[in-house]
């Protein structure tokens, strides 16, 4: 019985046929999966659809639009008709994913079903959805909208998302490759080759499942040849060969991008590949031919026909007819004969025969030639020529020039010299002549990335063969079959005006469907062409961009690397259930249950608190003090060692730049603190001066913040807990008084810094711990003040404290057009330097006057906390202020502010209304002091 | 993830007398003391080994290239070397240095350098507390590494002995290619409140490969 | 992503530096009016061409350094290292 007659049995396995020399799958071992639910078989080896194309299936999605059944148009990644949803995977491209034993494979967009005939819908819709239909019919009236979307979205292409899906793992690599090529055909293994014998290094990257392209599903001598051409691959050891990737775009400085996917452990990995040189060698594209009936399922191109033949061993139909223009369509009849399918009838386009159009339910049966005869048939394979996917030659800067001769579109010289191109995209030839100009662009390639002068290197002519120029036949078909584009809807889009191809594309959406253009493009130009009476030369066509393949958000992200930081003291916080808050990349203790309770601790009694975080700048060197004198508006020519001091640091335009204090530790050497989120900000403006304005300064600043724990000891009874842990250190208040600085020796670890400032307002010793003994130090405190009622306090409770004490925080108290008058540190700038950072602006600020100023708010409801960002409003209602900072006082027992608000409202006693945003309003008192908790300072400077 | 990521102190060594000094990266147990430092007495016998050298004894150079202590440390930027000590002095910048001595060793160093410095501006700083050190060792390692940093590791690029400063992880890292009785070898330092970040992202990434956690070694440096 | 050629570090990723702005130097304090002083602080030039701009390298050597641009190009044709940084320019061919 011959093979036809036995496909034609009616038996759907049964279109797998007897063993291909050049087959890819494994028939020893069987692979069992589901299609919509139905158990299916395979070999390993088999894409979902040549699997299922094996058992019978010819349908498996239906139209974008018009719900028209698809099936195998190209048998490649980028088939329009064949995304299946995986599980919980949508649009998997089932041309190219291997099945894998229980892969629950569905169909997507098949609405209203797969199998119900929608011609009688379709016909009935093709006459309102046409081009521009978007644009047009769902404008009016707006709402209705909601209705629209509904409608559309159950017409939608794509399949369903899951928000339980497992997250994928994803991830990143960094290549430096000094040769990438994109391709693993024969011209770009060629290339490898010849770029790793002249001693590249070389990135290889296939799209297919191995190397090989077109010569995997060809003859056995072009079988033969890539036999070898894959030993040599393997044997070289300087080319690494990525399989199932692809290049998706070529960057600055020559980065490309390249897509692995499928990798064990890793779902998708972005490369990101530096490579010295780049060789395009992605072959070629087969073209679908235009005319009536061209989508009907058994309508496919002879590249679609010979790969499931040749590579999978199925048959694609069992009575074929073969349009041919070129040897690809001669060698598809010779192998469907070859393979046991009746070849009707070969309609050769070269003596100018014709098909017009295509008939059949649901599939093809029957097709009508240009001398109207017609012949009745399942396959219809067409072979009218190709496309070059010249990509990565369009972003590298290069505009494709279209060969008349050749009809298609070529690469223009406009390459620069990382760039080359080899192979299909280049021109046609035999294996060996693909095979001899790759290896030469190769070593060309190579050449350039080691920098030689690469003279030696003559690269074979290889040009485009003459082919007729064959685009559309005399009726009407689909030209995009990702959007449903016809050439009809070409015309008429051209015909109401928009006849350029940069305006027919985003009106019709031709060329912007999953297939991207590589399918639909050329045959796009070709129809706009014709409808302007222009030639394809003349037409253009458009450039394609990046990227090649959808690339999933999952591989653009990559693994998380999102950095923290932790203090030495962590592991304590962790176990005593500290409330974590995020602050830039630190996690530090909001408060540990109750901040109220915290603030006692720290009035009544000692309270410990982590500070580690707060920038801490090792300054060493004879000019220190110029630089200090430079950075802060204060003066710092004087400061005796054993002293600390506050400083305002303001940026050239004369807004707050950072606060602290600093030290002066020993000869030549000081310790700079800096805000927590200003630490790194205030090392680079440090290192940015003296590298840029003043060289000759000798200063070294090295950034010293997670070098040493900080803990500050706050409370009246800090200097008797100091007093238990400190040994070398005369701790009364005369030896060591408020803003001074000592070196020694705490809990026995010896190296520490000690400063007794104090921005809760109480008594306080700021302790610098070598880090390592941070937790040490911090156990040993916590147990040396049990008696004391010593306790922890977290940043909530540090926050109120200084807010009682009327202390500003800079970025919360400030904003980005603060400048230093205003804030209540007016007598601490000296214009009287002769020069500091933002003297100018501040300057003429003060001559300006009519800033802002930075007042304490007691609102008249004292059980009222505005939240901060509150406006302050006048009568009129317009914004005279905002509340920057607001807590209720445990201390006072009472809610207080800090406000920037208008010069007119900055006096003592002024009411103000602040408006909440829950919509009331709700009046507040400007008070004499910042500070609300012992203004006078005394608990501080105890 | 990792199985450093235990939160609490139970774990510690047992505190007797004097200060203990421990690492920003968790060790896990069996922890012991070594000169003062807690530290992990695991080994493992993987063939990608990821440790903590955090207690390592680390003094940071400030000079200019052209001053005496500069031709002392011998070592220009971009390459180290171990000096008659043992120490392994790292090129680490254009005007700046990385010395790694011994646990316990930092002040004896800085003496020596500030000796060496005489009376030339130098900034000679102790930075043990300062930074996290980790050593990641195997074959594999450099295929971890591509994962998480843009250098090229080719050992045309980045030999033995190379040193370089470059986002890990996205945390500023000094690297140095330190091989070990033939295996490559690289360690990595960052600030110490980055440090068990930077180990978890290493562990994480090198998933891939096995990559196992190993001790503190007896050879230190 | 473009890649800038550190003078000290060689060929890195431009996500390594931070943009520093065009050079401008700045106004002598003593006798600065407005004028020069607001160009220095917010007039760029920003040419569609060459142009002298500053990077700091926060994620290598921590050096400060100047690079010719080409806005449009993206080409940086030579870098040098600030005054105050010490070692040598690095020039394209």
């Amino acid at each position: 019985m011959s093979t036809a007659k036995r496909l034609l049995s009616g038996r759907p396995t049964k279109m797998r046929i007897t063993s291909r020399p050049g087959e890819v799958i494994d028939r020893s071992k069987p692979v069992r999966f589901t299609w919509n639910g139905r158990e299916k078989s395979a070999f390993e080896g088999d894409t979902i659809i040549s699997a299922l194309a094996a058992s019978g299936e010819r349908v498996f999605s239906r139209s974008f639009k018009y719900h028209r059944p698809r099936g195998i148009l190209t048998a490649t990644f980028h088939d329009p008709g064949c995304s299946v949803q995986v599980g919980d995977e949508p649009n998997v491209r089932g041309s190219h994913r291997l099945v894998t034993a229980g892969m629950k494979v569905t169909a997507q967009n098949v609405w209203p079903s797969l199998k119900l005939d929608v011609a009688s819908a379709n016909r009935a819709a093709g006459r309102f959805i046409g081009a521009g239909f978007y644009y047009k019919t769902f404008i009016k009236p707006e709402r209705l909208w909601p209705t629209y979307e509904k409608v559309l979205q159950r017409f939608a292409p794509g399949g369903r998302v899951s928000a339980d899906s497992p997250h994928g793992s994803y991830d990143k690599r960094y290549a430096h490759p000094d040769v990438v090529v994109a391709g693993g055909g024969p011209a770009g293994m060629a290339a490898a080759l010849g770029a790793a014998e002249a001693g590249a290094r070389v990135m290889l990257v296939e799209e297919e499942h191995s190397l090989g392209g077109h010569l995997r599903y060809g003859s056995e001598t072009e079988l033969a040849a890539l036999a070898e051409l894959r030993r040599e691959v393997e044997a070289s050891g300087a080319i690494e060969v990525l399989v199932n990737s692809a290049v998706t775009g070529r960057y600055d400085g020559n980065w490309i991008a390249i897509l692995q996917r499928n990798l064990p452990h890793v779902t998708e990995r972005l490369v990101k590949a530096r490579a010295k040189v780049v060789v395009a060698a992605p072959g070629l594209i087969e073209r679908p031919y235009v005319f009536e009936g061209n989508d009907l399922p058994g309508v496919m191109l002879s590249t679609a026909a010979r790969r499931l033949l040749n590579l999978w061993a199925v048959a694609p139909g069992t009575r074929a007819v073969v349009l041919s223009a070129n040897e690809e369509g001669d060698a598809t009849a010779a192998d469907l004969s070859d393979a046991g399918v009746h070849v009707a009838q070969v309609v050769d386009a070269r003596r100018g025969e014709q098909v017009v159009r295509a008939r059949g339910a649901g599939s093809l049966s029957e097709v009508e030639l240009g001398d109207g005869s017609k012949v009745s048939c399942d396959l219809l394979v067409t072979a009218v020529g190709w496309t070059a996917p010249t990509l990565l030659l369009n972003v590298a800067g290069d505009r494709p020039v279209y060969d008349e001769r050749a009809a298609r579109f070529v690469p223009g010289d406009g390459l620069p010299a990382n760039v080359l191109a080899t192979g299909g995209i280049v021109g046609d030839g035999p294996t060996a002549a693909l095979v001899e100009h790759g290896r030469a662009t190769g070593r060309a390639a190579a050449e350039r990335a080691l920098a030689r002068d690469g003279t030696s290197v003559t690269i074979p002519s290889l040009s485009p063969a003459p082919h007729p120029a064959l685009y559309r036949s005399r009726t009407h078909g689909i030209v995009d079959f990702s959007e449903d584009i016809s050439s009809k809807d070409l015309v008429s889009a051209a015909r109401e005006g928009y006849d350029s191809v940069e305006l027919l594309k985003r009106y019709t959406t031709a060329t912007m469907g999953p297939a991207q253009g590589k399918l639909e493009t050329i045959n796009t130009v070709a129809v706009l062409a014709e409808a302007t009476g222009r030639s394809i030369a003349e037409t253009g066509t458009t450039v394609w961009r990046p990227p090649h393949v959808p690339v999933s958000l999952g591989a653009l992200a990559g693994r998380v690397l999102e950095p923290v930081r932790y203090s030495p003291m962590q592991p304590w916080h962790e176990a005593h259930r500290a409330t974590p808050i995020v602050a830039g990349q630190w996690i530090r203790p909001e408060h540990y249950g109750d901040p109220a309770r915290e603030v006692r601790t720290v009035r009544e009694h000692v309270g410990l608190i982590d500070v580690t975080p707060l920038g801490k700048l090792d300054l060493r060197g004879p000019d220190v003090p110029k630089l200090l004198n430079f950075l802060y508006v204060n003066k710092w020519l004087k400061l005796d060692i054993g002293s600390v001091r506050y400083g305002l640091m303001c940026g050239e335009d004369g807004v707050v730049l950072d606060d602290g204090v600093t030290g002066h530790l020993g000869e030549d050497h000081y310790l700079m603190s800096t805000t927590s989120s200003g630490a790194d900000a205030v090392a680079h403006w440090i290192e940015n001066w003296l590298q840029t304005t003043f060289p000759d300064w000798q200063v070294y600043m090295t950034p010293m913040t997670t070098a040493y724990a900080s803990i500050n000891v706050a409370g009246p009874k800090s200097r008797e807990l100091m007093s238990r842990v400190v040994s070398d250190v005369d701790l009364s208040p005369e030896a060591f008084a408020y803003m001074q600085v000592r070196r020694g020796t705490i809990c026995s670890v010896p190296g520490c810094v000690m400063w007794r400032i104090g921005f809760t307002g109480e008594l306080s010793y700021e302790l610098h711990v070598p880090a390592g003994y941070g937790l040490y130090v911090w156990e040993s405190l916590l147990a040396a003040g049990e008696d004391l009622s010593a306790g922890v306090f977290g940043l909530e409770a540090q926050r109120i404290m200084r807010l009682e004490k009327g202390h500003l925080i800079v970025s919360q108290d400030t904003d980005g057009l603060t400048q230093g008058y205003g804030v209540g540190l007016d007598g601490l700038i000296k214009l009287d330097k002769e020069d500091f950072a933002g003297k100018q602006e501040l300057e003429w600020q003060l001559e300006r006057q009519g800033y802002n100023h930075l007042v304490a708010l007691l609102p008249d409801d004292a059980s009222v906390v505005p939240p901060e960002a509150s406006q302050i409003v006048t009568g009129d209602r317009s914004i005279v202020g905002r509340v920057t900072s607001s807590r209720l006082s445990p201390s006072l027992g009472r809610s207080i502010c800090l406000a920037l608000v208008a010069p007119q409202l900055a006096e003592t006693g002024k009411s103000v209304t602040v408006h909440l945003p829950d919509g009331t309003d709700v009046r507040a008192k400007v008070s004499e002091e910042l500070a609300q908790f012992d203004p006078g300072g005394e608990r501080l400077r105890a | 993830m990792p199985e450093t990521s235990s939160t609490n102190t139970a774990g510690a060594v047992e505190v007797g007398d004097g200060p203990v000094a421990r690492s920003p990266i968790r060790p896990l147990p069996p922890v012991r003391l070594h000169a003062g430092w807690e530290v992990s007495g695991r080994r493992s016998e993987a063939a990608l080994q990821l440790a903590d050298l955090s207690p390592l004894a680390k003094v940071h150079v400030r000079t200019s290239p052209t001053s005496a202590l500069a031709s002392f440390l011998e070592v220009g930027f971009g390459r180290s070397a171990r000096d008659e000590g043992g120490r392994l002095v790292v090129g680490a910048g254009p005007d700046s240095w990385t010395v790694i001595g011994r646990t316990g060793t930092a002040s004896e160093i800085v003496a020596s350098l500030q000796a060496a410095a005489g009376a030339e501006p130098a900034s000679v700083i102790d930075t043990t507390h300062g930074r996290a050190l980790v050593r990641l060792t195997g074959s594999d390692a450099r295929r971890l590494l591509e994962k998480v940093c843009a250098i090229d590791f080719d050992d045309a690029v980045t030999p033995d002995g190379a040193t370089f400063t470059s986002s890990v992880a996205r945390v500023v890292t000094e690297v140095v290619r330190d091989d070990l009785d033939g295996l490559p070898s690289y360690l990595l330092a960052c600030e110490r409140s980055s440090g068990q970040y930077l180990f978890d992202s290493l562990l994480d990434a090198g998933n891939e490969f096995t990559v196992e956690i190993d001790g503190f070694p007896e050879k230190e440096i | 992503m473009i890649l800038i050629p550190c003078p000290h570090c060689g060929d890195r990723n431009s996500s390594e530096f931070t943009y520093a702005g065009e050079v401008h130097s700045r106004p002598s304090p003593g006798d600065a009016r407005q004028g020069p002083w607001r160009d220095y602080l917010y007039g760029k030039d920003n040419p569609a061409g060459w142009t002298e701009e500053r990077w700091f390298h926060g994620s290598g050597c921590g050096k400060y350094l100047r690079a010719e641009r080409h806005t449009v190009t993206n080409e940086i044709r030579a870098t040098r290292p600030e005054v105050g940084a010490g070692a040598s320019s690095r020039t394209r061919p």
